[in-house]
């Protein structure tokens, strides 16, 4: 049944919502301000900072907008003389034993409690009293700290513990102020959504230790992507500059992740960053290089050989011959549906059949798994945009057939294109001992480079921070990638290595996106004072 | 802050009235703070940590929420207590009645410091707000027991009496 639809004024302006809806949701509808901490669209309603204040015409007192429905015919305004002098002094309150630490604090450029402060601070404060000094720094797990002195006990974390992680790990303990909210002694906050309480923290109480004093906010861009940490390819948002990526946060999205995301995703940033990528092409070392020989490692700070120099030599030794040797094409589910269509339809016209594509599927004893909120089971993001390219094409077979042909010393040369996430294939070692055993010509595709070995070529891979394309999760939604910035300038795409392998010149490449860094602070201080 | 404690476990008796309370509100948080007290009472006037993860795991709640519930109330004592726990009233009736010159008295002659525990765990003396019993100013609370009006000449010889009878 679906609910009756009410009209109010927000503001003057008229905005109709779905009975039962509170105020604060209906100014969001509008995307009108208002002043808000312990309110957070995924958690429920706790009512407790008090300064969400709004003017309802016809009762006399001020109402909080998160814990008031609206109601038909109802005039809110929350621009009143009147709404405005009790925000301005319900954050007095906040402030009342808040060390206002911000030039030492990391949440400082994306702290709440400074923007409100921006637009309803006293700027003198009229507190004799000394300050509660409270436990700075306490450590909280592995993965966050807490500073009880900047706790405005909003209880959004405590909310989220109990509510959508279910593990209770956080409280707020003692009375009055010194109330703080801890951990008890043998409980720390170790699961595994812990790190969405450092995000819905309006202060800088909780922070992120992975995060924690590298950047400065506002040194900071921000670009949208798809998290290829698993299978549920939750939306996030990625904080990079011109010296890598820093963090991975959750973006809004109702059908897939909500307002959340696991801790293991927030360790995607490290996958395109610079260290540990794999920075060139490379010959595997039992590759005799002939003077005049492009590859020819040049010695005196010449031109490092790039990977399209790599790929036309691969082309002149295993594609452009009268008749291709026998191939085989191993895929892993972390690359984009594009890409796969790229390669497969060159592998297909140029080198082999359909039966000689095959998927490499990681630990399949926990590849369906289910943690029950996001976290799955299958590590790859594009396991359906694999297995669909490769039905389309009619080319779905067993891993054994690979191996008993391979132990046949029936295949010649290989392609693999190698996962993107190398930590989430345990298998690897065990793989690539097996490929190298039987079969001598291997072309692995990879962003980071194959530790101890020596007789593959690999060529460098671009990540999802540095192509487009697109992604389908478990559900079958398809969700795009775009390119943000590339850190590795030598590295490509499948597709673009499908386009030199055919022997086509690549699409000169537009110059690499920079990405200026922000200097200037964008706050202006209303009053013209600090 | 807390010390620690090997092992705690609750009478028989004791579990029997955790298990009554724990069916005798509409939610089971609501029992916390009888069962809590009935810990502080079978672990001889204090509340462990230890304590506190035993009553979570036979009340099936998280120790976060016993531990908000603890830390709230200043009659559950978080570090332990002597045989006898003295709890002196300086609100005012008693206080003009010299309240504050007795805690300080009974400090002074079992030789320890407030909240603490003097030697061979015998008492621990603390200044607390009005107890309602301003008739028999100056008054303390001796673990469940109100004692009043005190004689400063008197009260360590009746302290002693009853720690005799402990």
């Amino acid at each position: 049944m679906s609910k009756k639809i009410i009209k109010c004024e927000i503001n003057n302006q008229e905005v109709e919502v779905p009975e039962g809806t509170s105020i604060i949701e209906a100014f969001k509808e509008l995307d009108q301000s208002i002043a808000h901490y312990c309110w957070h669209p995924g958690l429920s309603v706790a009512g407790v900072c008090r300064l969400c204040m709004v003017d309802i015409e016809g009762i006399p007192k001020l109402q909080i907008a998160c814990n008031t429905e609206v109601k038909e015919g109802m005039k809110i305004s929350n621009q009143s003389e009147k709404v405005k002098e009790a925000v301005k002094w319900g954050l007095e309150f906040h402030l009342i034993n808040h060390p206002l630490d911000c030039p030492i604090c990391d949440q400082a450029g994306e702290c709440e409690l400074q923007e409100q402060y921006m637009n309803f601070g006293q700027y003198s404060p009229n507190m004799a009293e000394r300050k509660v000094k409270k436990r700075k720094v306490v450590d909280l797990g592995s993965k966050i700290v807490l500073d009880t002195e900047r706790c405005i006990l909003c209880s959004r974390c405590v909310r989220f513990t109990d509510e959508v992680s279910k593990t209770h790990e956080l409280g707020i303990f003692n009375r009055g102020d010194r109330s703080e909210i801890g951990i008890f002694k043998d409980k720390p906050l170790e699961n595994e959504y812990a790190v969405n309480t450092v995000d819905i923290c309006p202060v800088g109480a909780l922070t992120s230790k992975d995060f924690r004093f590298r950047q400065r906010v506002w040194y900071l861009k921000t670009a949208d992507s798809i998290c290829t940490g698993c299978s549920t390819g939750c939306n996030i948002k990625i904080d990079y500059n011109e010296e890598g990526l820093f963090r991975v946060q959750p973006r809004y999205n109702k059908e897939v992740n909500g307002y959340w995301m696991c801790d293991k995703g927030r360790e995607v940033y490290r996958l395109p960053n610079k260290e540990g990528r794999l920075l060139e092409a490379k010959a595997p070392s039992s590759y005799s290089f002939k003077r005049e020989d492009s590859l020819r490692p040049s010695r005196a700070g010449g031109n490092p050989v790039s990977s399209v120099e790599v790929l036309k030599k691969i082309r002149e030794l295993f594609v452009k011959k009268e008749k291709a040797p026998q191939s085989a094409l191993v895929l892993t589910a972390q690359y984009t549906v594009e890409e796969y269509e790229d390669l497969v339809s060159f592998f297909i016209k140029h080198l082999g059949t359909q039966q000689d594509i095959y998927y490499w599927r990681n630990n399949p004893e926990s590849f369906d798994d289910f943690d029950g909120v996001l976290l799955r089971g299958d590590k790859n993001p594009n396991t359906k945009g694999l297995l669909e390219v490769l039905t389309n094409q009619g080319a779905i077979h067993s891993w054994e057939s690979l191996q008993n042909r391979l132990k046949q010393k029936e295949i010649e040369v290989l392609w693999v294109a190698g996962p993107e996430n190398q930590k989430v294939y345990p298998d690897l070692k065990e793989k690539i001992d097996t490929f190298e055993s039987y079969c001598d010509n291997i072309i692995w595709w990879t962003a980071h480079p194959l530790s101890d070995s020596q007789k593959i070529w690999q060529i460098p891979t671009k990540t999802f921070f540095e192509k487009e394309g697109t992604l389908i999760n478990h559900t079958g939604r398809a969700q795009k990638v775009k390119a943000v910035h590339q850190l590795v300038s030598s590295a490509l795409s499948l597709s673009e290595s499908a386009t030199v392998l055919k022997g086509e010149e690549l699409k000169k490449q537009e110059p690499p996106f920079l990405v200026t860094p922000m200097k200037t602070n964008h706050f202006t201080y209303k009053k013209k004072v600090l | 802050m807390s010390k620690s404690q090997k092992d705690f476990k609750l009478s028989e008796e004791g579990l029997a009235f955790v298990k009554k309370e724990l069916t005798r509100y509409e939610t089971k948080r609501s029992a916390i703070l009888p069962c809590v007290y009935r810990v502080q009472k079978e672990n001889g006037g204090w509340v462990s940590p230890e304590a506190v993860s035993y009553l979570s795991k036979i009340m099936d709640i998280p120790t976060a929420y016993i531990n908000e519930v603890l830390s709230f109330y200043t009659m559950y004592n978080k570090s332990p207590v002597g045989k006898l726990h003295i709890q002196v009233c300086c609100n005012l009736s008693c206080a003009m009645n010299g309240g504050r010159e007795l805690a300080e008295h009974l400090c002074e002659s079992f030789n320890v410091k407030e909240g603490e525990v003097s030697a061979n765990d015998e008492v621990t003396i603390s200044r607390v707000e009005c107890l309602g019993a301003c008739d028999i100013a100056p008054m303390a609370q001796v673990n469940d027991k109100y004692i009043g009006p005190l004689k400063k000449e008197t009260v360590v010889e009746e302290m002693k009496t009853l720690l005799e009878e402990k």
